[in-house]
């Protein structure tokens, strides 16, 4: 009985309904919405850094980092790089040769540090291929090429094709020098890397070294993000000769900016979740004070409060019922559209920004757990917010109600 | 006439009112709030990633930026000193011999930067005695040199070895010194943390044969965000033989990545404005269908469908500035207890903070634009909103609206 009337008074003030399931479908949709964009933004970003740069994480000798001595070579790293390769859980793996040294130009020279990359194997990881902005990426035939930052390039006054020769210790600790051609000019978000890194093929580099076939560095790119703690663990405990170290440890202020982001995004999330449950009270309030009236006919015709209180309560029930399944389909189509082509914010930028090849398209994603609990906490929020002008509507002196305009 | 009408509307429903006024300054203050945490954050990753080394302006010798050699250094006067110390808005400024040189331990050698430092003055601007993790800060007169961590450890030395500085002084003439470490100082930054070694500045200029020259002046000024007003300033009165950089210049990836974050962070601001107007236009929403009535009878006794939209315009703008000035008003107290007592980082991230020498706080700003500009902007929602009422009167028929 009270169900029906219930039912029936919804659709009596359609404009009014209305207005209350569409706030809570909007905050069901702003939830799950933020809460994906976040999402998006943290992946992004760590795209971008652990993507260009640092990868999941990488396996070094201990000694290497504090001396960049060439000696020090990865343990069986061609074996490790193998079996790094063949795991489920790795999505890309590149071994690396570095050196640090001298690079000149025919007018100018400057320190630096080079690279030796395989080419295909590199682009799996750090998707290296993106960041040539002239002339080509390097390629396994390649012998004696380079590919060097555009502002290296300018500060050495070289162009594609020019000259430029690398001097540096080898494992021996002998000076030896190579001559090299400019195959490719890349651009990177971050200058000091533009300034100081040059690629070049991992053999050229090798022979120059004398390291044979040894690496100095892998870099791993897994699957799942969340496991580069467990696997740096399971890597360490395997090839206890090595160092593994996971991205948070190789670049600290990263992992740092990243963390408090996080803990940023929970506070932003708090308060749109304030603003949604001030919107749905405030719209309620006005509803049960539209209904002023008639609420004070029923009570004067016998109805108890008890009951009265039911009816508001069941309307607000099948309302939110209503609002919340449109709500997270709603909130599902945006984020699954969204997230497949991407929320370009490049317009939004100053001007300048652009220049700099910094792209930002975020992909919002979330997983079903969080659409469940997003419209757990806004039934919740919805309910709580009928509460007051629930009882607000209990108070009401049914004789002063009815004479109301 | 209009005022007055409106005024009394006002107050004839008091509850409809504040429901409605509550809704604009609800909006108004966490917009504030959400405003002013987004940009206490990122005037915070400004301010201690400025604090690392680099300062929020720096002077030079017109051209050492593009080269940086000893050659591009200049005198440090008086007069200057006295040009930047009166100029508003710094607080304190240091001097700095910085040159690249290799140092070396008995087995060990590696390319370095070696600064020469006023010790007093560099732990005002960057803290630099506060990085101190073993042995002592080095005085005016001292003879010693302070050495990055990660740089002891690869060449082996410890607090009170010897340090073996071998680099090219002022017009090529050849430096060469040998130092005590007195002290080692732990950089966040790894980079830093490997290639740094400080001397002070009266025994760097004699190691470099650069007596009195210094080839960095860094500012710390009142409030970082005017950087780039006093960069402009000091560019115009010291004149083509220096250069005035401000921290964007000096590091342009850190300006980028803030102002990425920026526009990253405007999508959350969308989102509550989106939030916001809904709640308010669900307000006045239910003001407008409560009122048909009134408004019927209004029509009926011959008052103007136009002046009537013009008493609840006035009304709508009462509201919603009154509103607005409330919730400003509402939230200086709300963004100053957040200022005065932040909300403290607590578990792993605590500890990550403090290793970087940062104090684990959430930074609310107090920037005044910020109360103002989202004021402004919920004050703007609200009076669009405010169009539907005008629009429900002007189709308003009467008869159908009084018989509800």
């Amino acid at each position: 009985m009270l169900v029906a009337i219930a039912w029936k008074n919804i659709w009596r003030n359609k404009v009014r309904s209305l207005v209350v399931i569409i706030a809570v479908m909007l905050g069901l949709w702003a939830g799950a919405f933020i809460l994906a964009y976040v999402f998006g933004m943290i992946n992004q970003r760590l795209q971008d850094a652990i993507g260009n740069e640092v990868s999941h994480l990488q396996i070094h000798h201990p000694e290497f980092s504090k001396d960049f001595d060439p000696k020090y070579v990865v343990h069986r790293g061609d074996s490790v790089l193998q079996m790094l390769l063949h795991d489920d859980q790795v999505k890309a793996a590149t071994g690396r040769v570095l050196a640090n040294g001298m690079v000149a130009s025919a007018t100018t020279s400057t320190g630096g540090k080079f690279i030796g990359v395989d080419p295909n194997l590199e682009n799996s990881v750090t998707s290296f291929q993106h960041n040539v902005v002239a002339g080509e990426y390097l390629t396994n035939d390649d012998k004696n090429k380079i590919i060097i930052g555009q502002r290296l390039a300018n500060k050495l006054k070289v162009k594609l094709k020019s000259k430029v020769v690398l001097t540096f210790q080898d494992v021996d600790g002998t000076i030896v020098a190579g001559a090299f051609r400019v195959k490719g000019i890349f651009q990177i978000y971050n200058s000091t890397l533009e300034e100081n890194n040059l690629y070049l093929s991992r053999s050229d580099l090798a022979e120059l070294l004398k390291v044979e076939s040894e690496v100095h560095e892998i870099a791993v790119l897994l699957h799942d993000p969340e496991q580069v703690e467990n696997y740096v663990t399971l890597l360490q405990t395997n090839y206890p000769l090595t160092l593994t170290q996971g991205w948070k440890q190789l670049a600290p202020e990263l992992g740092l900016m990243i963390d408090s982001l996080d803990q940023y995004m929970i506070i932003f999330l708090v308060i749109i979740l304030l603003a949604l449950s001030f919107g749905i009270v405030n719209t309620m309030l006005m509803a049960v004070l539209e209904r002023v009236r008639e609420i004070g006919m029923l009570m004067a015709i016998g109805m108890n409060k008890m009951r009265l209180f039911t009816m508001i309560s069941l309307e607000t029930i099948f309302m939110v019922m209503i609002a919340a399944p449109t709500g997270l389909l709603l909130a599902y189509g945006t984020i699954t559209w969204l997230g497949t082509s991407g929320l370009d914010l490049s317009g939004l930028y100053q001007e300048g920004y652009a220049a700099f090849g910094f792209k930002s398209i975020i992909y919002p994603q979330l997983d079903l757990i969080y659409y469940y609990r997003i419209m757990l906490l806004v039934i919740l929020t919805a309910f709580l917010a009928s509460l007051y002008p629930a009882i607000t509507a209990l108070r009401l002196d049914p004789v002063k109600a009815i004479r109301k305009l | 006439m209009y005022l007055t009408l409106a005024w009394r509307n006002i107050w004839r429903n008091k509850r409809r009112t504040f429901i409605t006024m509550a809704s604009i300054v609800f909006a108004v203050l966490l917009a504030i709030l959400l405003d002013s945490i987004k940009e206490g954050m990122l005037f915070k990753i400004q301010e201690n990633v400025v604090s690392f080394y680099t300062g929020s302006i720096q002077i030079h010798h017109h051209g050492y930026w593009d080269e940086k050699t000893l050659d591009n250094s200049f005198i440090a006067s008086d007069s200057l000193d006295r040009l930047i110390q009166s100029h508003p808005g710094i607080k304190t400024s240091a001097n700095r011999l910085e040159s690249f040189a290799l140092v070396a331990s008995d087995h060990y050698t590696k390319g370095c930067v070696i600064v020469g430092i006023e010790p007093d003055q560099e732990s005002l601007v960057t803290s630099l005695d506060n990085k101190i993790t073993e042995g002592q800060y080095l005085t005016k007169e001292d003879e010693s040199v302070l050495l990055a961590e990660g740089l002891a450890e690869l060449l082996r030395l410890k607090v009170n070895d010897t340090l073996v500085i071998l680099g090219q002084g002022y017009h090529g003439t050849s430096a060469a010194g040998k130092y005590p470490i007195k002290g080692l100082v732990k950089f966040a930054s790894p980079e830093l943390n490997k290639s740094m070694v400080y001397l002070p500045l009266k025994e760097s200029q004699y190691l470099f044969s650069a007596p009195n020259l210094i080839t960095t002046k860094v500012i710390d000024i009142e409030n970082i965000n005017e950087a780039g007003v006093i960069e402009g300033e000091l560019a115009d009165a010291l004149g083509a033989n220096y250069e005035v950089m401000e921290w964007k210049n000096l590091m342009p990836e850190l300006d980028q990545m803030i102002e990425g974050e920026r526009t990253e962070n405007l999508i959350f601001l969308v989102v509550l404005y989106m939030l916001i107007a809904f709640g308010i236009f669900g307000t006045v929403l239910m003001m407008t269908v409560e009122r048909q009535y009134e408004f019927g009878v209004l029509v009926a006794i011959g008052m103007r469908k136009l002046k009537l939209s013009g008493v609840v315009i006035t009304e709508n703008i009462i509201i919603s500035i009154l509103g607005a000035i409330s919730g400003t008003l509402l939230s200086v107290p709300a963004v100053l207890y957040f200022y005065k007592f932040p909300i403290r980082i607590t578990g792993e991230l605590e500890r990550a903070y403090e290793n970087f020498g940062f104090e684990p706080i959430f930074y609310f700003s107090i920037e005044p634009i910020i109360f103002y500009r989202q004021a402004i902007i919920v004050l703007c929602i609200a009076l669009v909103l405010s169009v539907y009422p005008l629009f429900k009167i002007l189709n308003l028929e009467p008869v159908a609206a009084m018989r509800d």
